[in-house]
């Protein structure tokens, strides 16, 4: 596997230090973010995506020594279709006001956080990953989305069609599909 | 083997009360004023009823108290005892309706008055053997509140035992329950865990705070599970109260006229591949055909049963089915291991008038289930059960169906066989009218409330 890469999926993780005096700001604003739809929904090439605070580490009480981050870090992490550079022309410019409300709390930051400057920012702070999981790995947005549709088109033919004479059911078939 | 201190411990909790208990009366009470609230509970501490097992004739009726979440302020509970609460109970059931599916008619917004407010503050449960108890043990709840002009009754929500123990669709209900340690090993194959040396039942922190979980339990660095803060957690635990609309006419007419194109069999027979058991209780896994004449759903063992061996497919019972789902045992693989921590006890009670066999339709009375249960964590028993199994097929490799039982996601079910058969979409023949998320103190809980030192 090609790092950060599987099938034609693209695994993102980016680590982005949070101004401490700002860390219930990013908390705010992303606990406001509406849900359904989810701004991630505009990105059509996104499988999941998640930002997360990390405000440390959890010391394991089998962990010989605590370890702790220097200060609060914002994790974001997208699976998507593709390749990078595209992705996060696509991502900064369908964000663009979140990016900035979000991105413009972390450290180091371009101000305002938007367009290249902030594709740059996402790019120096990746994590790179040699793992990560998908479910079909070959397998774009738009197709799962085509097949899940295909799906419930079979399931609802099934029910209507349950006792159906074989010669109406090969014909209620053609008609459906 | 955990030290029980059964007289700390309320009771119905870790053993039921029993079927003698015909009838029972959930009363919510509004605190509007801390002194008020605590004088009352003072003087009612000596009528709970604990889990000390009774050497006599049993009471005619018990007396039980948990507490909302806006109860606790209510009754004068400091605020950093409040917070030391978990985070589903703070928020309370309402909040979390989305979650639990309870939208569309089921939402708060079509709640019983008095529900998912902030109104309800205290839950006094009633057990009674009679009428005459009942209305008795009313009585005398009302006279003691007499002198509390900001002690005020929400809400009152009786209930009464079907003959049989029979829930308003028919069937048995109730009477499998997780295997505890210390309290209910006998039970423990197919009620436990199982062991490659046998099955054991659950460690008692699972059901009662304070003491070890099923993490603690064998893991000495682990703590013992999350509770409020002492005195508050140790021996109380937190309770789930649901009431839950049954639309048994829908019921009834929806498996009727599906039964004409099922050919597997008759209208009976799809009633119980929907719940997974015959009416008497006797499991669908166990008997696919046909019920045994004679089942006793309380006899040792009959509830040590699982479904990989022989009904893997879910051509006994199927994978949909309600008990399959809410409880399912060794279905999803790895010898139960992704289910044991899931358990709840259980003790619901139906209320309103059961609707006569041959009823041409619904008689527009109000009918259903008082759902209770008790679990030491709402989110990963109660609310994980809930969201996870009943409400989502995913896990069962069922997509986004839900349990048809409870229905109102628009999924169908699927009831495995040489040809499967399938259920459509329809309206929900179960509907939330209101809940809340309780804590139910220890003895010792209820005095440091009542004196006002609680943390």
């Amino acid at each position: 596997m090609t790092q950060n890469q599987l099938g034609q999926m693209y695994a993102l993780t980016v680590m982005t230090p949070i101004d401490p005096t700002r860390a219930q700001s990013v908390r705010d604003i992303l606990a406001d973010l509406p849900r359904r739809p989810s701004p991630f929904a505009r990105l059509k090439a996104a499988h999941f995506a998640r930002w997360v605070t990390v405000p440390d580490f959890v010391t394991d009480p089998s962990q010989p020594a605590p370890e702790h981050l220097p200060g609060p870090y914002l994790l974001f992490s997208v699976t998507f279709d593709g390749l990078l550079d595209a992705f996060l022309e696509q991502l900064t410019a369908s964000l663009e006001t979140e990016l900035q409300a979000i991105y413009g709390c972390c450290v180091g930051a371009p101000d305002p956080a938007r367009g290249e400057p902030l594709q740059d920012y996402l790019r120096h702070n990746q994590v790179q990953t040699g793992l990560f999981f998908s479910a079909y790995p070959d397998a774009t947005v738009e197709t799962v989305m085509d097949a899940l549709g295909v799906r419930q088109r079979t399931i609802d033919f099934a029910i209507r069609a349950q006792g159906m004479h074989p010669n109406e059911l090969l014909s209620a078939f053609r008609t459906e599909f | 083997m955990p030290n029980l201190d059964r007289a700390d411990i309320q009771g119905d909790i870790l053993e039921a009360y029993g079927n003698r208990y015909l009838h029972s009366s959930y009363v919510f009470l509004t605190v509007g004023d801390e002194g008020e609230g605590r004088a009352w509970l003072s003087e009612r501490i000596p009528q709970v009823t604990t889990a000390t097992r009774w050497q006599g004739p049993r009471p005619d009726s018990t007396f039980n108290v948990a507490v909302t979440h806006a109860g606790l302020p209510a009754l004068g509970v400091p605020p950093r005892a409040v917070a030391s609460f978990s985070d589903e109970f703070t928020e309370g059931m309402a909040a979390r309706a989305p979650e639990l599916g309870d939208v569309g008619p089921s939402a708060p917004a079509h709640w019983d008055r008095g529900l998912g407010t902030g109104d309800a503050h205290v839950l006094v449960t009633i057990n009674a053997l009679s009428d005459d108890a009942r209305d008795a043990a009313l009585e005398a709840l009302r006279e003691g509140l007499g002198p509390y002009v900001h002690l005020s009754v929400t809400l009152e929500q009786h209930a009464q035992m079907h003959s049989n123990a029979r829930e308003h669709f028919g069937f048995a209900d109730g009477f499998s329950q997780p295997a505890i340690e210390g309290v209910s090993e006998d039970s423990a194959v197919g009620e436990g865990v199982r062991e490659k040396t046998g099955w054991r039942p659950l460690a008692l922190g699972e059901f009662l705070l304070g003491h070890e979980d099923e993490e603690s339990r064998t893991d000495r660095r682990a703590r013992l599970p999350s509770a409020p803060d002492d005195p508050l957690g140790r021996n109380g635990t937190y309770m789930v109260w649901r009431k839950l609309h049954q639309d048994v006419a829908l019921f009834r007419s929806t498996l009727r006229e599906a039964s004409a194109s099922y050919g597997d069999g008759d209208e009976a027979k799809l009633m119980a591949k929907v719940v997974g058991r015959w009416p008497n209780g006797s499991p669908v896994t166990l008997w696919p055909e046909a019920p045994p004449a004679q089942f006793d759903a309380r006899s040792p063992g009959a509830n040590s049963f699982g479904y990989t061996d022989g009904d893997a497919d879910g051509f006994g019972c199927p994978i949909g089915a309600h008990v399959r789902r809410s409880n399912p045992r060794d279905s999803l693989g790895f010898e139960g291991r992704l289910t044991f921590r899931h358990r709840i006890i259980r003790r619901g009670m139906p209320y309103g008038p059961p609707l006569p066999a041959n009823a041409p339709g619904d008689d527009g009375e109000d009918r259903g289930l008082i759902f209770i249960c008790f679990n030491a964590s709402i989110s990963r028993q109660f609310e994980s059960i809930q969201r996870q199994w009943l409400n989502d097929g995913n896990i069962f490799h069922l997509g986004t169906d839900g349990d048809y039982l409870l229905g109102g996601d628009g999924g169908k079910m699927t009831v495995q066989g040489s040809r499967p058969f399938l259920l459509s979409p329809r309206a929900p023949f179960v509907s939330t009218r209101g809940g809340e998320y309780l804590f139910v103190p220890s003895i010792t809980a209820l005095g440091a409330i009542a004196d006002g030192v609680a943390a």
